[in-house]
Protein backbone atom coordinates (compact mmCIF):
# COMPACT_ATOMS: atom_id res chain seq x y z
CA UNK A 1 0.00 0.00 0.00
CA UNK A 2 2.73 2.43 0.98
CA UNK A 3 4.31 1.54 -2.33
CA UNK A 4 1.38 3.08 -4.21
CA UNK A 5 1.46 6.20 -2.04
CA UNK A 6 5.18 6.61 -2.57
CA UNK A 7 4.92 6.17 -6.35
CA UNK A 8 2.05 8.61 -6.56
CA UNK A 9 3.91 11.21 -4.52
CA UNK A 10 7.05 10.92 -6.62
CA UNK A 11 5.08 11.12 -9.84
CA UNK A 12 3.13 14.14 -8.56
CA UNK A 13 6.32 15.87 -7.43
CA UNK A 14 8.04 15.38 -10.78
CA UNK A 15 5.09 16.53 -12.86
CA UNK A 16 4.68 19.52 -10.53
CA UNK A 17 8.31 20.56 -10.98
CA UNK A 18 8.02 20.01 -14.73
CA UNK A 19 4.92 22.17 -15.06
CA UNK A 20 6.45 24.90 -12.88
CA UNK A 21 9.54 24.95 -15.08
CA UNK A 22 7.51 24.98 -18.27
CA UNK A 23 5.19 27.76 -17.17
CA UNK A 24 8.25 29.82 -16.32
CA UNK A 25 9.85 29.17 -19.73
CA UNK A 26 6.53 29.99 -21.35
CA UNK A 27 6.42 33.30 -19.50
CA UNK A 28 9.93 34.19 -20.67
CA UNK A 29 9.39 33.29 -24.32
CA UNK A 30 5.78 34.43 -24.74
CA UNK A 31 6.50 38.15 -25.39
CA UNK A 32 9.09 37.21 -28.01
CA UNK A 33 6.79 34.72 -29.71
CA UNK A 34 3.97 37.26 -29.78
CA UNK A 35 6.29 39.97 -31.11
CA UNK A 36 7.51 37.61 -33.85
CA UNK A 37 3.92 36.84 -34.82
CA UNK A 38 2.91 40.51 -34.85
CA UNK A 39 5.93 41.50 -36.93
CA UNK A 40 5.25 38.63 -39.27
CA UNK A 41 1.66 39.75 -39.77
CA UNK A 42 2.64 43.38 -40.34
CA UNK A 43 5.32 42.52 -42.86
CA UNK A 44 2.95 40.03 -44.51
CA UNK A 45 0.36 42.79 -44.93
CA UNK A 46 2.97 45.00 -46.58
CA UNK A 47 3.90 42.18 -48.96
CA UNK A 48 0.38 41.20 -49.99
CA UNK A 49 -0.91 44.79 -50.33
CA UNK A 50 2.13 46.66 -51.66
CA UNK A 51 1.64 50.42 -51.60
CA UNK A 52 -1.76 50.25 -49.93
CA UNK A 53 -2.67 51.90 -46.65
CA UNK A 54 -4.66 49.66 -44.39
CA UNK A 55 -7.89 51.44 -43.46
CA UNK A 56 -9.90 48.73 -41.79
CA UNK A 57 -9.56 45.35 -40.18
CA UNK A 58 -12.70 43.26 -39.98
CA UNK A 59 -13.60 39.87 -38.63
CA UNK A 60 -16.65 38.03 -39.85
CA UNK A 61 -18.19 34.86 -38.52
CA UNK A 62 -18.37 31.98 -40.96
CA UNK A 63 -19.36 28.34 -40.39
CA UNK A 64 -15.62 27.45 -40.31
CA UNK A 65 -14.85 30.02 -37.64
CA UNK A 66 -13.82 33.66 -37.71
CA UNK A 67 -12.61 35.09 -41.01
CA UNK A 68 -10.26 38.06 -40.77
CA UNK A 69 -9.78 40.47 -43.60
CA UNK A 70 -8.27 43.89 -44.16
CA UNK A 71 -9.27 46.67 -46.50
CA UNK A 72 -6.52 48.79 -47.96
CA UNK A 73 -6.68 51.94 -50.07
CA UNK A 74 -4.31 53.38 -52.60
CA UNK A 75 -4.49 56.73 -54.39
CA UNK A 76 -4.53 56.11 -58.12
CA UNK A 77 -4.61 59.35 -60.15
CA UNK A 78 -8.14 60.57 -59.40
CA UNK A 79 -9.80 57.51 -57.95
CA UNK A 80 -9.03 55.55 -54.87
CA UNK A 81 -8.27 51.91 -55.55
CA UNK A 82 -9.18 49.37 -52.94
CA UNK A 83 -7.34 46.21 -52.05
CA UNK A 84 -8.27 43.35 -49.79
CA UNK A 85 -6.16 41.01 -47.72
CA UNK A 86 -7.43 37.95 -45.89
CA UNK A 87 -6.13 35.05 -43.88
CA UNK A 88 -7.11 31.62 -45.05
CA UNK A 89 -6.26 28.15 -43.89
CA UNK A 90 -6.56 24.58 -45.14
CA UNK A 91 -5.17 21.24 -44.07
CA UNK A 92 -2.09 20.27 -45.99
CA UNK A 93 -0.03 17.11 -45.91
CA UNK A 94 0.75 17.20 -42.19
CA UNK A 95 -1.23 20.06 -40.68
CA UNK A 96 -2.89 23.35 -41.42
CA UNK A 97 -1.27 25.70 -43.92
CA UNK A 98 -2.23 29.28 -43.15
CA UNK A 99 -1.60 32.03 -45.62
CA UNK A 100 -2.38 35.69 -46.13
CA UNK A 101 -3.61 36.65 -49.58
CA UNK A 102 -3.86 40.13 -51.04
CA UNK A 103 -6.04 40.94 -54.04
CA UNK A 104 -7.04 44.11 -55.84
CA UNK A 105 -10.58 45.19 -56.71
CA UNK A 106 -10.65 43.00 -59.82
CA UNK A 107 -9.60 39.90 -57.94
CA UNK A 108 -6.04 39.79 -59.20
CA UNK A 109 -3.61 38.40 -56.64
CA UNK A 110 -1.20 41.08 -55.45
CA UNK A 111 0.78 38.66 -53.34
CA UNK A 112 0.55 35.81 -50.90
CA UNK A 113 2.53 34.99 -47.79
CA UNK A 114 2.42 31.62 -46.06
CA UNK A 115 2.21 32.44 -42.37
CA UNK A 116 2.24 29.00 -40.85
CA UNK A 117 2.84 25.48 -42.07
CA UNK A 118 4.09 22.18 -40.72
CA UNK A 119 4.78 20.44 -44.00
CA UNK A 120 7.59 17.95 -44.51
CA UNK A 121 10.99 19.65 -44.43
CA UNK A 122 12.63 19.57 -47.84
CA UNK A 123 9.37 18.83 -49.63
CA UNK A 124 6.21 20.72 -48.69
CA UNK A 125 8.08 23.06 -46.40
CA UNK A 126 9.81 24.39 -49.50
CA UNK A 127 6.69 26.50 -50.03
CA UNK A 128 8.49 29.08 -47.87
CA UNK A 129 11.91 28.53 -49.46
CA UNK A 130 13.77 31.50 -50.85
CA UNK A 131 15.62 30.94 -54.09
CA UNK A 132 19.31 31.47 -53.58
CA UNK A 133 21.09 33.20 -56.39
CA UNK A 134 24.54 32.74 -54.90
CA UNK A 135 26.50 29.57 -55.51
CA UNK A 136 28.45 27.75 -52.82
CA UNK A 137 31.72 28.64 -54.56
CA UNK A 138 30.79 32.32 -54.33
CA UNK A 139 30.07 31.83 -50.66
CA UNK A 140 33.43 30.17 -49.94
CA UNK A 141 35.41 32.71 -51.95
CA UNK A 142 33.50 35.55 -50.33
CA UNK A 143 32.12 36.71 -53.68
CA UNK A 144 28.74 37.30 -52.14
CA UNK A 145 26.92 39.97 -54.05
CA UNK A 146 24.68 40.78 -51.10
CA UNK A 147 21.62 41.02 -53.27
CA UNK A 148 18.40 41.65 -51.43
CA UNK A 149 16.86 38.33 -50.35
CA UNK A 150 14.61 36.92 -53.02
CA UNK A 151 10.92 36.51 -52.23
CA UNK A 152 9.98 32.84 -51.74
CA UNK A 153 9.63 31.48 -55.27
CA UNK A 154 6.58 29.33 -54.66
CA UNK A 155 4.55 32.16 -53.14
CA UNK A 156 5.57 34.75 -55.71
CA UNK A 157 4.13 32.59 -58.48
CA UNK A 158 0.66 33.56 -57.35
CA UNK A 159 1.22 37.28 -57.92
CA UNK A 160 -0.67 38.43 -60.99
CA UNK A 161 -3.00 35.45 -61.22
CA UNK A 162 -6.77 35.87 -61.34
CA UNK A 163 -8.16 34.57 -58.07
CA UNK A 164 -11.76 34.73 -59.26
CA UNK A 165 -11.03 31.97 -61.77
CA UNK A 166 -9.67 28.50 -61.10
CA UNK A 167 -5.92 28.41 -60.73
CA UNK A 168 -4.46 25.29 -62.35
CA UNK A 169 -1.39 23.41 -61.19
CA UNK A 170 1.29 22.40 -63.67
CA UNK A 171 4.21 20.11 -62.92
CA UNK A 172 7.11 22.04 -64.34
CA UNK A 173 9.53 21.65 -61.46
CA UNK A 174 10.96 24.61 -59.63
CA UNK A 175 9.90 27.99 -60.78
CA UNK A 176 12.29 29.93 -63.01
CA UNK A 177 11.77 33.45 -64.37
CA UNK A 178 11.32 31.90 -67.83
CA UNK A 179 8.10 30.22 -66.74
CA UNK A 180 6.40 33.45 -65.70
CA UNK A 181 4.65 34.40 -68.96
CA UNK A 182 3.34 30.91 -69.60
CA UNK A 183 2.00 30.57 -66.06
CA UNK A 184 0.26 33.96 -66.08
CA UNK A 185 -1.33 33.19 -69.42
CA UNK A 186 -2.66 29.83 -68.21
CA UNK A 187 -3.57 31.21 -64.76
CA UNK A 188 -1.41 28.46 -63.30
CA UNK A 189 1.36 27.75 -60.84
CA UNK A 190 4.15 25.22 -61.01
CA UNK A 191 3.90 22.69 -58.16
CA UNK A 192 6.72 22.04 -55.72
CA UNK A 193 8.47 18.83 -56.78
CA UNK A 194 7.35 15.97 -54.54
CA UNK A 195 4.78 18.14 -52.77
CA UNK A 196 1.74 18.32 -55.00
CA UNK A 197 -0.55 18.13 -51.97
CA UNK A 198 1.00 21.22 -50.41
CA UNK A 199 0.77 23.11 -53.69
CA UNK A 200 -2.86 22.10 -54.08
CA UNK A 201 -3.63 23.08 -50.47
CA UNK A 202 -2.38 26.61 -50.96
CA UNK A 203 -4.33 26.93 -54.21
CA UNK A 204 -7.53 25.56 -52.62
CA UNK A 205 -7.20 27.72 -49.52
CA UNK A 206 -7.09 30.80 -51.75
CA UNK A 207 -10.27 29.62 -53.48
CA UNK A 208 -12.14 29.10 -50.17
CA UNK A 209 -10.87 32.43 -48.86
CA UNK A 210 -12.09 34.14 -52.02
CA UNK A 211 -15.52 32.57 -51.59
CA UNK A 212 -15.79 33.98 -48.08
CA UNK A 213 -14.46 37.37 -49.12
CA UNK A 214 -16.79 37.77 -52.09
CA UNK A 215 -19.72 37.02 -49.80
CA UNK A 216 -18.70 40.03 -47.71
CA UNK A 217 -17.41 42.58 -50.20
CA UNK A 218 -18.21 43.24 -53.83
CA UNK A 219 -15.35 43.03 -56.25
CA UNK A 220 -15.44 44.94 -59.51
CA UNK A 221 -16.06 42.52 -62.31
CA UNK A 222 -14.21 43.52 -65.43
CA UNK A 223 -16.39 45.91 -67.49
CA UNK A 224 -19.17 45.98 -64.92
CA UNK A 225 -20.64 48.52 -62.60
CA UNK A 226 -19.40 48.64 -59.07
CA UNK A 227 -21.98 47.41 -56.59
CA UNK A 228 -22.65 49.48 -53.53
CA UNK B 1 40.69 7.44 -21.02
CA UNK B 2 37.78 5.53 -19.62
CA UNK B 3 35.63 8.66 -19.75
CA UNK B 4 36.65 9.43 -23.32
CA UNK B 5 35.42 5.98 -24.26
CA UNK B 6 31.87 6.93 -23.22
CA UNK B 7 31.93 9.72 -25.80
CA UNK B 8 33.65 7.76 -28.56
CA UNK B 9 31.31 4.77 -28.36
CA UNK B 10 28.36 6.87 -29.49
CA UNK B 11 30.26 7.92 -32.58
CA UNK B 12 31.26 4.52 -33.86
CA UNK B 13 30.84 1.33 -31.87
CA UNK B 14 27.35 2.12 -30.55
CA UNK B 15 26.31 4.71 -33.13
CA UNK B 16 22.59 5.21 -32.45
CA UNK B 17 21.51 5.14 -36.09
CA UNK B 18 24.00 2.90 -37.86
CA UNK B 19 24.51 0.30 -35.13
CA UNK B 20 21.60 0.48 -32.70
CA UNK B 21 19.16 1.31 -35.50
CA UNK B 22 17.08 3.73 -33.42
CA UNK B 23 15.85 7.25 -34.10
CA UNK B 24 15.32 6.55 -37.78
CA UNK B 25 12.20 8.69 -38.23
CA UNK B 26 13.86 12.12 -37.84
CA UNK B 27 16.94 10.72 -39.59
CA UNK B 28 15.00 10.05 -42.75
CA UNK B 29 12.78 13.09 -42.50
CA UNK B 30 14.98 16.10 -41.76
CA UNK B 31 18.11 15.21 -43.73
CA UNK B 32 16.92 17.09 -46.79
CA UNK B 33 19.34 19.91 -46.07
CA UNK B 34 22.53 20.17 -44.07
CA UNK B 35 21.30 23.10 -42.00
CA UNK B 36 18.08 21.28 -41.05
CA UNK B 37 20.15 18.25 -40.05
CA UNK B 38 22.50 20.32 -37.90
CA UNK B 39 19.67 22.15 -36.10
CA UNK B 40 17.90 18.86 -35.51
CA UNK B 41 21.10 17.32 -34.15
CA UNK B 42 21.64 20.30 -31.87
CA UNK B 43 18.08 20.17 -30.52
CA UNK B 44 18.22 16.41 -29.99
CA UNK B 45 21.64 16.54 -28.32
CA UNK B 46 20.44 19.23 -25.94
CA UNK B 47 17.40 17.18 -24.94
CA UNK B 48 19.52 14.03 -24.72
CA UNK B 49 22.15 15.52 -22.41
CA UNK B 50 19.61 17.30 -20.18
CA UNK B 51 17.33 14.30 -19.83
CA UNK B 52 20.32 12.00 -19.19
CA UNK B 53 21.46 14.29 -16.37
CA UNK B 54 18.04 14.46 -14.71
CA UNK B 55 17.36 10.76 -15.10
CA UNK B 56 20.73 10.04 -13.57
CA UNK B 57 20.05 12.42 -10.67
CA UNK B 58 16.77 10.77 -9.74
CA UNK B 59 17.82 7.20 -10.60
CA UNK B 60 17.91 6.09 -6.96
CA UNK B 61 14.62 7.60 -5.82
CA UNK B 62 12.35 6.54 -8.68
CA UNK B 63 10.54 3.22 -8.13
CA UNK B 64 11.30 1.10 -11.18
CA UNK B 65 7.67 0.36 -12.07
CA UNK B 66 6.86 4.03 -12.74
CA UNK B 67 10.19 4.96 -14.35
CA UNK B 68 8.90 5.13 -17.95
CA UNK B 69 6.18 7.79 -17.33
CA UNK B 70 8.71 9.78 -15.33
CA UNK B 71 11.34 9.59 -18.07
CA UNK B 72 8.75 10.66 -20.63
CA UNK B 73 7.70 13.63 -18.45
CA UNK B 74 11.32 14.75 -18.18
CA UNK B 75 12.00 14.32 -21.90
CA UNK B 76 8.77 16.06 -22.91
CA UNK B 77 9.57 19.04 -20.67
CA UNK B 78 12.95 19.55 -22.30
CA UNK B 79 11.44 19.19 -25.76
CA UNK B 80 8.90 21.92 -24.96
CA UNK B 81 11.74 24.13 -23.71
CA UNK B 82 13.55 23.62 -27.02
CA UNK B 83 10.36 24.22 -28.97
CA UNK B 84 9.47 27.47 -27.21
CA UNK B 85 13.05 28.75 -27.36
CA UNK B 86 13.34 28.08 -31.08
CA UNK B 87 9.93 29.62 -31.70
CA UNK B 88 10.93 32.79 -29.83
CA UNK B 89 14.48 33.27 -31.05
CA UNK B 90 14.91 31.20 -34.24
CA UNK B 91 11.48 31.32 -35.92
CA UNK B 92 12.90 30.40 -39.33
CA UNK B 93 14.47 27.22 -38.01
CA UNK B 94 11.26 26.41 -36.15
CA UNK B 95 9.33 26.86 -39.40
CA UNK B 96 11.73 24.71 -41.38
CA UNK B 97 11.78 21.78 -38.95
CA UNK B 98 8.06 21.96 -38.31
CA UNK B 99 6.54 18.91 -36.68
CA UNK B 100 9.88 17.18 -36.08
CA UNK B 101 10.78 19.38 -33.12
CA UNK B 102 7.81 18.23 -30.97
CA UNK B 103 8.43 14.70 -32.26
CA UNK B 104 11.83 14.62 -30.50
CA UNK B 105 9.75 13.38 -27.53
CA UNK B 106 9.26 10.04 -29.23
CA UNK B 107 12.81 9.75 -30.52
CA UNK B 108 13.90 6.33 -29.26
CA UNK B 109 17.48 7.45 -28.80
CA UNK B 110 16.53 9.65 -25.88
CA UNK B 111 14.27 7.21 -24.06
CA UNK B 112 16.67 4.41 -24.96
CA UNK B 113 19.65 6.14 -23.38
CA UNK B 114 17.63 7.12 -20.31
CA UNK B 115 16.58 3.53 -19.79
CA UNK B 116 19.76 1.77 -20.82
CA UNK B 117 22.43 4.13 -19.55
CA UNK B 118 21.45 7.16 -17.49
CA UNK B 119 19.27 5.23 -15.03
CA UNK B 120 22.27 3.03 -14.18
CA UNK B 121 25.25 5.37 -14.29
CA UNK B 122 26.67 8.46 -12.61
CA UNK B 123 25.75 11.98 -13.71
CA UNK B 124 29.11 12.69 -15.30
CA UNK B 125 29.11 9.47 -17.30
CA UNK B 126 25.54 10.20 -18.40
CA UNK B 127 26.55 13.62 -19.73
CA UNK B 128 29.39 12.03 -21.70
CA UNK B 129 27.09 9.33 -23.00
CA UNK B 130 24.52 11.92 -24.09
CA UNK B 131 27.22 13.99 -25.77
CA UNK B 132 28.64 10.98 -27.60
CA UNK B 133 25.23 9.73 -28.72
CA UNK B 134 24.29 13.26 -29.82
CA UNK B 135 27.51 13.58 -31.82
CA UNK B 136 26.98 10.16 -33.37
CA UNK B 137 23.42 11.09 -34.28
CA UNK B 138 24.47 14.51 -35.59
CA UNK B 139 27.40 13.11 -37.55
CA UNK B 140 25.27 10.51 -39.26
CA UNK B 141 22.59 13.10 -40.02
CA UNK B 142 25.24 15.44 -41.44
CA UNK B 143 26.69 12.83 -43.83
CA UNK B 144 23.22 11.73 -44.92
CA UNK B 145 22.08 15.32 -45.46
CA UNK B 146 25.31 16.20 -47.25
CA UNK B 147 24.71 13.57 -49.93
CA UNK B 148 20.99 14.26 -50.17
CA UNK B 149 21.32 18.03 -50.44
CA UNK B 150 24.22 18.03 -52.90
CA UNK B 151 22.81 15.32 -55.17
CA UNK B 152 19.11 15.95 -54.70
CA UNK B 153 18.97 19.73 -54.67
CA UNK B 154 22.35 20.72 -56.13
CA UNK B 155 22.91 22.83 -53.04
CA UNK B 156 24.97 23.00 -49.88
CA UNK B 157 23.86 25.07 -46.88
CA UNK B 158 21.19 26.48 -49.20
CA UNK B 159 23.73 27.76 -51.75
CA UNK B 160 23.64 26.46 -55.30
CA UNK B 161 26.63 24.26 -56.17
CA UNK B 162 26.70 24.09 -59.98
CA UNK B 163 24.55 26.78 -61.58
CA UNK B 164 22.15 25.44 -64.17
CA UNK B 165 22.55 21.74 -63.36
CA UNK B 166 19.34 19.75 -62.86
CA UNK B 167 19.55 17.80 -59.60
CA UNK B 168 18.45 14.19 -59.07
CA UNK B 169 15.18 14.91 -57.29
CA UNK B 170 14.83 11.30 -56.10
CA UNK B 171 17.59 11.96 -53.58
CA UNK B 172 15.60 14.65 -51.80
CA UNK B 173 12.41 12.60 -51.49
CA UNK B 174 11.96 9.61 -49.19
CA UNK B 175 13.53 6.91 -51.42
CA UNK B 176 16.76 8.91 -51.58
CA UNK B 177 16.95 8.82 -47.79
CA UNK B 178 16.57 5.04 -47.77
CA UNK B 179 19.19 4.57 -50.52
CA UNK B 180 21.72 6.75 -48.75
CA UNK B 181 21.08 5.22 -45.34
CA UNK B 182 21.36 1.73 -46.83
CA UNK B 183 24.69 2.55 -48.43
CA UNK B 184 25.93 4.04 -45.17
CA UNK B 185 24.94 0.90 -43.25
CA UNK B 186 26.69 -1.22 -45.83
CA UNK B 187 29.86 0.89 -45.65
CA UNK B 188 29.80 0.76 -41.86
CA UNK B 189 29.40 -3.03 -41.76
CA UNK B 190 32.02 -3.55 -44.47
CA UNK B 191 34.54 -1.47 -42.49
CA UNK B 192 33.70 -3.30 -39.28
CA UNK B 193 34.03 -6.78 -40.73
CA UNK B 194 37.34 -5.88 -42.36
CA UNK B 195 38.61 -4.66 -39.00
CA UNK B 196 37.65 -7.95 -37.42
CA UNK B 197 39.63 -9.68 -40.11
Amino acid sequence: MSNIVKSTLIMALITFVASMALSHINKITLPDIQRQEREKQESALKTVLPGYTITEKKTADTPDGPFTYWIGEKQREETVARGYAFITEKSGYSGPVRSMVGIDEQGTVLGIVILQQTETPGLGARCIERASMETFLDYILGRTTRVAPQPPWFQSQFTGLDATKKITILKRGDWTPGLRDELIEKNAISAITGATITSRTVRDSIATGMEKLTALVTLIKTEEEEGE
Amino acid sequence: MDYLKEVIKGLWERNPILVLGIGLCPTLAVTTSVSNALWMALATTFVLICSNVLVSVIRNIVPSHIRIPIFITIIASFVIIVELTLKAFQPDVYQALGIFIPLIVVNCIILGRAEEFASRNSIFRSILDGLGMGLGFGGTLFILAFFRETLGANKLFGYTLIPGMKPATIMIIAPGAFFTLGLMLWAMNALKSRKRG
